[in-house]
């Protein structure tokens, strides 16, 4: 089998339609919507959910292949990657559950590929601090916002449902946050390098300001800060990140 | 009758069979992990995504007992170079158009291989002084049979019509050779499988009927009764081979270019059908499946509303690794 994949080798049923995040991004705006599905209706939140349920299958699609990537990276890193494939095909489930919970269907708004494509970082200590760090950090501001809506709108089997999955993906992060330390031990230019590639992402996941700090009610993605510390990721990093999201122009 | 402390295996060569088993349980786990994203059908999808974490605490197992038998831990060693000939060429299915390969490579041969093999190990045990080693057997051999149970009824689900039936035997008979020639995993044969006739109903969260359901679960799509009508005329149009007809259907913007034209030619005389419509605002985006009798054809179109019309805004062929899957 090739090691590593390229990124326009997943493959997909025929059902789930593929498109560049910006160019979804770009016809939203032409039609007078804003880039990405905020939660203030069910239709919203559905979409937001579908984004979720595609982007859960690309996580466990990314950490198998870090499975099967890497044979040379220390045993245990290959646990805890297995580990996540298994919660992500959980998540998959869940995500599909839901996604039929909100009266929706697999393949009702186009999959984007940016996880996947973060996922094909070519070294593994930049994969774990993009994926684990960058995007299920990212996934930890959305779940816990999500969680905080379903309960505003008593929806208690979404809460009950996207909470678990939370705490899967603190798991994820935390794992990330250990990974990216040891693989880079005694290796500064590779851990800069990892650094700076989750870097890119965050910048790239700001969406040109739609991830901010702020009141769940108020910010179309608001930072989980208290999650994101129980993930491993210091204040000072935090502060950054904030920092990072006053000055994102673009999606 | 024997003795309780007649033994079957040496200190030695029960840690030699434990490197064995890690070998070929540490590979099928990289192998799972690498082929998820290399497979279309969710069923299949889900089935690896739920077993490379059982595989993986399996070859743990194994390697953590090899400290105790006075070996290194976490090392795996093939059986001999005939097993790794084995494995590679399970790895080779790595197509998309491969699912069936995939999964019988693995549940229909490696797994109850593996069952059978962990099975004999635990009868032959010695139940006195090797209870490390039949502990994990016995929660290998459940896990296995639970995963070769699952891969059955994913395979039963996959295997449609006859010729995908015939491929798949077709698989079973190229792998299970080499295996034999390897003398299975741990390279003293004889090489046995066992079927999963026997496995308890799965729980909810590992019910591979329910990783079909999911699979299915996009059954018609909800389209608004003018893009419908939009839709047919369009397909219609073009498998009559009336581009006039069809390009009615195209902003002024849109042009089929030649390629494009010889392909949707290719499925003249066939049928249409619509394979996924997705939402983007108002806007609609569309798989169109042209099928010919030699050849066919998958159209990404993007609908714009127009008043009370629809026209295509965008058109564009669907590469063929994505659009035809198991």
């Amino acid at each position: 089998m090739e090691r590593p994949i390229a990124y326009d080798k997943l493959a997909r049923e025929d059902r789930l339609i593929r498109m560049r995040a910006r160019e979804v991004a770009q016809l939203k705006v032409d039609q007078g919507l804003p880039p990405f599905p905020d939660l203030l209706s069910r239709d919203s939140i559905k979409e937001r959910v579908h984004g979720i349920m595609v982007g859960e299958l690309q996580a466990m699609e990314g950490a198998g292949r870090t499975v099967y990537d890497f044979p040379d990276a220390p045993w245990e890193f290959t646990m805890d990657m297995a580990r996540q494939v298994w919660d992500e095909s959980r998540h998959v489930e869940i995500y599909v559950r839901l996604l039929e919970h909100l009266e929706g269907y697999i393949g009702e708004f186009p999959e984007t590929t940016i996880l996947w494509r973060c996922a094909c970082a070519e070294d593994a200590a930049a994969r774990v601090a993009g994926v684990n760090r960058g995007l299920e950090g990212l996934a930890c501001d959305v779940f816990n916002q999500l969680v905080h809506i379903a309960r505003k709108m008593g929806d208690p089997i979404l809460e009950r449902a996207v909470d678990y999955v939370l705490a899967d993906e603190i798991t994820h992060v935390r794992m990330g946050s250990k990974w990216l330390t040891r693989l880079t031990e005694g290796d500064p230019e590779r851990r800069r390098l990892a650094i700076e590639f989750q870097e890119t992402i965050d910048e790239r996941f700001n969406l040109g300001g739609v991830r901010r700090e702020g009141p769940h009610e108020l910010v179309p993605i608001s930072i989980a800060t208290e999650a994101r510390r129980e993930g491993g990721f210091t204040d000072e990093e935090i502060a950054r990140l904030i920092k990072t999201t006053q000055r994102s122009a673009v999606y | 009758m024997t003795h309780p402390l007649a033994g079957h295996l040496e200190v030695d060569e029960s840690a030699k069979t434990v490197r064995h088993y890690r070998y070929a349980v540490e590979r099928m786990t990289r192998i799972l992990g690498g082929w998820m994203a290399l497979t279309p059908e969710l069923s299949a999808k889900l089935l690896m995504g739920r077993h490379v974490w059982d595989n993986a605490q399996h070859a743990d197992a194994w390697g953590k007992r090899l400290p105790e038998l006075r070996a290194a831990a976490q090392i795996s060693e093939p059986a001999n170079a005939r097993l790794v000939a084995f494995l590679d060429a399970v790895e080779t299915a790595e197509r998309p158009e491969q699912t069936i390969e995939r999964v019988v490579a693995i549940y229909r041969v490696l797994k109850p291989h593996l069952l059978a093999t962990y099975k004999a190990h635990l009868a032959s045990a010695n139940a006195v002084y090797e209870p490390p080693t039949c502990r994990i057997l016995a929660r290998c051999i459940e896990d296995e049979r639970r995963h070769v149970a699952a891969g059955e009824t994913i395979l039963r689900h996959l295997l449609r019509a006859p010729e995908l039936e015939a491929r798949a035997r077709a698989c079973e008979a190229r792998l299970w050779p080499l295996l034999e020639a390897a003398g299975g995993v741990t390279g003293a044969g004889p090489v046995t499988r066992v079927s999963a006739a026997a496995a308890p109903p799965a729980p909810l969260s590992d019910d591979a009927a329910e990783f079909i359901r999911l699979e299915q679960s996009t059954g018609t799509w909800p389209i608004a009764p003018a893009l419908a009508q939009a839709l047919g005329a369009f397909g219609d149009a073009l498998v009559a081979g009336d581009t006039t007809a069809a390009r009615r259907w195209l902003a002024p913007e849109v042009q089929l270019d030649s390629d494009l034209e010889a392909r949707v030619r290719g499925a003249q005389g066939g049928r249409h059908a619509i394979v996924a419509c997705a939402r983007v605002g108002e806007q609609r985006l569309v798989k169109l499946r042209l099928e010919g009798a030699h050849d066919g054809v998958t159209l990404l179109l993007r609908w714009v509303p127009t008043g009370s019309d629809w026209r295509v805004a965008v058109l564009d062929a669907v590469s063929a690794s994505a659009a035809r899957p198991a």
